[in-house]
């Protein structure tokens, strides 16, 4: 097999037999042509590697090939390499401006020819791996793309289905993950004696490692509350899964509640979790009250052995509760504040009554004070509102 | 952008870290912390957080990690010099019963 094709240009036949002879047995394939419309014929026919080519030729001369050459999308990768009797710097510049790679002054050694066409193939070699590499690359690139693409369908797909009905409450979500799937999740799940399990959890990291913990994170809280009992129970059995099936440094801040209407309480369990916000009667809108639903605790994933504690407050009919993750209010501005637990009070202190339209009016408010400042980590936001 | 400097006191090696300590930070300073103990071996690792404005949940499962591995080659963790705003993220975490924290380093060198 030839080591590669040389399409040989020049108006004198003695150099394109010369130059023809040693390309041959160097192992090359050489086709030839008397000027540049010829050569253009002979492209027609097979696409060289690499175009040797006078300057000045009858028809059409060696610039205006290089140029149609360069410029045509389907041939500008072949190598030019202008022959010219025209030495000199000016010339040299005018030829590689042209468009050339390369140039060898006349007179020639046959011999040098050679030697700068056996290391243009090399270059032309290393320049072909590094195309297919790239391809290559490129191909990968998309294929995890599209798989990124179908796991935050997947992810999206694990978060309660809007608008929240369900156990005398209604509830929606904002959820923005920073990196297409995120860390973070939710679940709000009715249970037979008319209470409501809730859980918001923040895995630490991002993409696809916090992705599947927070998979994981959720269907572990599922089968705790079908375990039945209390958040504390459910926290230390949390814990416990946590414990067992992530690595180092993988842990999720949680917060973990139950809703009980004929108490009118929610008993709690504070993870190393933002503190929710109730709001008083938050979804009637307009200016409310709120408190924050403090407690202190180990974050899920720790220690299988650390404790937990259980909190309790109160929560009456039209009461509102805000879930959120800390992405919503550690954005750094360029003051260098965030907005933090008491930004996010002050925007709750007034909001409107729908849980949809309050979602909306926190997101955009946190939105503005932050501005220019994007979110960067991801940001998840529950409002659920008791009804009356 | 996270300056992380390291030094031995005796038997002891100190990390100090300055800046941000979020996801995009915790490969480098991962590395820096492994390399302490895998080279230096210390009986006690400081780590001062002194200059540290912000800290997320990765930074703070670094820090865990990190007392666990300390741990499990027979070393100890301390901590130092917490500003104002780790401090309250320790307290949300409860992480500030988890660790050994100490107010000046000279403390946590001291182990006092």
């Amino acid at each position: 097999m030839a080591k590669g094709v040389v399409l040989v240009v020049d108006d004198e036949a003695p150099i394109r037999d010369i130059l023809s002879f040693y390309l041959k047995r160097a192992g090359y394939q050489v086709l030839t042509a008397g000027n540049g419309a010829e050569a253009m014929g002979e492209m027609g026919r097979l696409k060289p590697d690499l175009i040797i080519s006078d300057l000045r030729m009858p028809e059409m001369s060696g610039d205006e090939l290089c140029k149609r050459v360069k410029s045509d999308p389907t041939t500008q990768d072949i190598y030019f390499i202008i022959l010219s009797a025209l030495d000199g710097t000016a010339s040299r510049i005018g030829s590689l401006s042209m468009g050339a790679d390369d140039m060898i002054p006349k007179p020639f050694h046959a011999q040098e020819v050679l030697a700068k066409v056996d290391s243009t193939f090399r270059l032309i070699g290393m320049q072909k791996e590094i195309r297919r590499q790239n391809k290559e690359l490129t191909a990968f690139q998309e294929r995890v793309r599209e798989e990124m693409e179908l796991a935050a369908a997947l992810q999206m797909g694990l978060l309660p289905k809007l608008p929240g009905e369900g156990g005398g409450v209604s509830y929606t979500h904002c959820y923005l993950p920073a990196a297409g799937i995120g860390g973070d999740i939710y679940a709000v799940l009715p249970l037979a004696d008319g209470s409501t399990a809730m859980m918001i959890a923040d895995v630490s990291g991002h993409g696809v490692t916090a992705a599947l913990i927070s998979a994981m994170v959720k269907t572990s809280f599922e089968n705790q509350v079908r375990l039945g009992g209390e958040p504390l129970a459910w926290a230390l059995g949390m814990n416990e899964d946590l414990c067992r099936s992530t690595l180092a440094e993988q842990f999720a801040t949680a917060w973990l509640g139950r809703l009980d209407p004929a108490t009118d309480r929610i008993r709690y369990v504070a993870a190393g979790h933002c503190a929710p916000l109730r709001i008083v009667r938050g979804s009637r809108g307009g200016l409310q009250r709120s408190e924050v639903l403090r407690g202190k605790g180990f974050m899920l994933g720790l220690d299988a052995q650390l404790p937990f504690m259980e909190h309790d407050a109160e929560f009456l009919p039209e009461d509102r509760l805000v879930l959120y993750t800390d992405g919503l209010v550690e954005v750094e501005r360029e003051d260098r504040t965030m907005l933090e637990e008491a930004g996010l009070r002050r925007i709750c202190a007034e909001l409107p009554a729908g849980a949809e339209e309050a979602a909306a009016a926190i997101i955009a408010q946190a939105r503005t004070f932050n501005a220019p400042a994007p979110f960067v980590d991801d940001v998840t936001l529950v409002v659920l509102d008791r009804r009356a | 952008m996270l300056n992380i400097q390291t030094r031995q006191e005796g038997t002891a090696s100190v990390v100090s870290i300055q800046g941000k300590v979020n996801f995009e930070v915790t490969a480098q300073l991962r590395d820096v912390i492994r390399e302490t103990v895998a080279t230096a071996q210390p009986k006690l690792l400081v780590i001062n957080l002194e200059g540290v404005s912000f800290i997320d949940s990765s930074g703070l499962g670094l820090l865990v990690a990190a007392r666990n591995s300390v741990d499990k080659s027979g070393g100890k963790l301390h901590l130092a010099c917490l500003p104002a705003p780790v401090k309250k993220t320790f307290d949300q975490t409860n992480l500030t019963n988890y660790f050994s924290i100490f107010a000046t380093e000279q403390d946590a060198l001291r182990g006092a």
